[in-house]
């Protein structure tokens, strides 16, 4: 049994829950326990809905092998998975939805870096040839490769710190969710063709969540400011 | 609601009885003995991937689809092999023709003794030899595509 994978998730959720603890200290108005839940919750639905999609795609039928479910080892679909653990967010979070996910936007980006710093349990960081001075190689090989995963584990990092520190800044509700979104989309639009591959990857899907939550974004700030401009109306 | 709620049960008890025995057209599979395996991996002129299955065995199942996807797109550059062990012709037969892996080479070793002389046991189970019969990876478990992708693209230069 193999339990590399199991490493690379814990490391995942210790970025998420290191960056919520964080931010809990330095901002009074997250209710972090509840903001835990709702990104377990995502997590979790995201999974099962990505690895069904996966197994659909490569034709197993979840119904008559439903135990494959639980392999997550053999693929799970990031589309899939991410518009799944968006909607359940949405769900959870109904009640209060740009507010809480600003708030949950950077340490998301955090916990996302620790899955892709995972890679180091795993022994997959790496991608396609390169010469590069910090390029390294499999045991057993020549072939010097980038370490994809944690170039993304890095830019992610740093999209989280980003946020995080623009979050206490207090902008327009959406705003930090919208550039989340678009961080994410951005950072695996980037480093997805330096990942050795056989499906096509969803580089379509990555661009459009690059759109879409820079769009968010811009629209919140907009919003506000339009908001903000409009004079009182007349006295009663 | 009751008619939905029955009607989803037909569909489901419907999809689950979907499984097939169907064989179609895989033929039996040729027995291979540890001597056979070990020249077959020796006297290979391309790299060569060894996939060690099972019809019985769920994990295989799942990584199906991506050997048959890797071998579609590295056919041509990379020899697919694959090793039947523990398991019964028609059974095996099965298995090839639901996922379509008939397309590479597949061997029978219903005692694990071909197997056995790979120096690895337990199925699912992926090696990757370079073209001068050399052992690059030996992968235990499923295989992601990621990872599947990485070891063709080293043996395959």
């Amino acid at each position: 049994m193999e339990f590399t994978l199991l490493w690379a998730a814990l490391t995942g959720v210790a970025g998420l829950y290191g960056a919520l603890w964080l931010m809990g200290r330095r901002d009074t108005s997250l209710c972090v326990r509840d903001l835990w839940d709702a990104a377990i919750t995502a997590a979790v639905v995201g999974l099962a809905v990505g690895r069904i999609v996966a197994m659909v795609r490569g034709g197993v039928n979840p119904l008559t092998n439903p135990g494959d479910i639980l392999l997550v080892r053999a693929g799970v679909d990031t589309v899939g998975a991410t518009l799944a653990a968006l909607a359940a967010l949405a769900w959870v979070l109904r009640a209060d939805l740009a507010e809480q996910l600003d708030g949950l936007a950077p340490a998301a980006l955090a916990g996302i870096a620790g899955w892709h710093g995972g890679c180091l349990f795993r022994d997959a960081c790496l991608g396609t040839p390169s010469d590069l001075p910090w390029a390294w190689a499999q045991s057993g090989s020549d072939i010097t490769r980038h370490p994809v995963e944690l170039y993304a584990a890095l830019a992610f990092l740093l999209a989280a710190t980003g946020l995080f520190r623009l979050r206490l800044r207090y902008p327009p509700p959406g705003v930090v969710a919208g550039l989340g979104l678009a961080v994410a989309g951005v950072v695996r639009l980037a480093t997805e063709p330096l990942r050795p591959s056989l499906l096509d990857g969803p580089t379509a899907w990555y661009a459009a969540a690059a759109v879409l939550g820079g769009a968010t974004a811009a629209w919140s700030w907009q919003r506000s400011r339009a908001g903000q401009r409009r004079p009182d109306g007349p006295l009663q | 609601m009751r008619r939905v709620v029955i009607a989803v049960c037909l569909a489901v008890a419907a999809a689950a009885c979907g499984g097939s025995d169907d064989v179609g057209d895989v033929g039996l599979l040729p027995e291979i003995t540890p001597d056979e395996l070990q020249t077959l991996i020796a006297d290979t002129d391309r790299p060569l991937v060894l996939n060690v299955w099972a019809s019985w065995c769920i994990p295989c199942r799942s990584e199906a689809p991506l050997l048959r996807t890797a071998h579609e797109q590295f056919g041509d550059e990379v020899r697919f092999v694959g090793l039947d062990v523990r398991d019964n012709q028609s059974d095996a037969r099965a298995f090839l023709n639901e996922f379509d892996l008939a397309g590479f080479e597949h061997y029978f070793d219903q005692s694990g003794a071909a197997q056995g002389s790979l120096g690895a046991g337990g199925v699912p189970l992926t090696l990757f030899y370079r073209a001068d019969g050399s052992l690059f990876e030996l992968h235990f478990g499923v295989i992601d595509e990621r990872t599947l992708a990485l070891n063709l693209d080293e043996i395959g230069r």
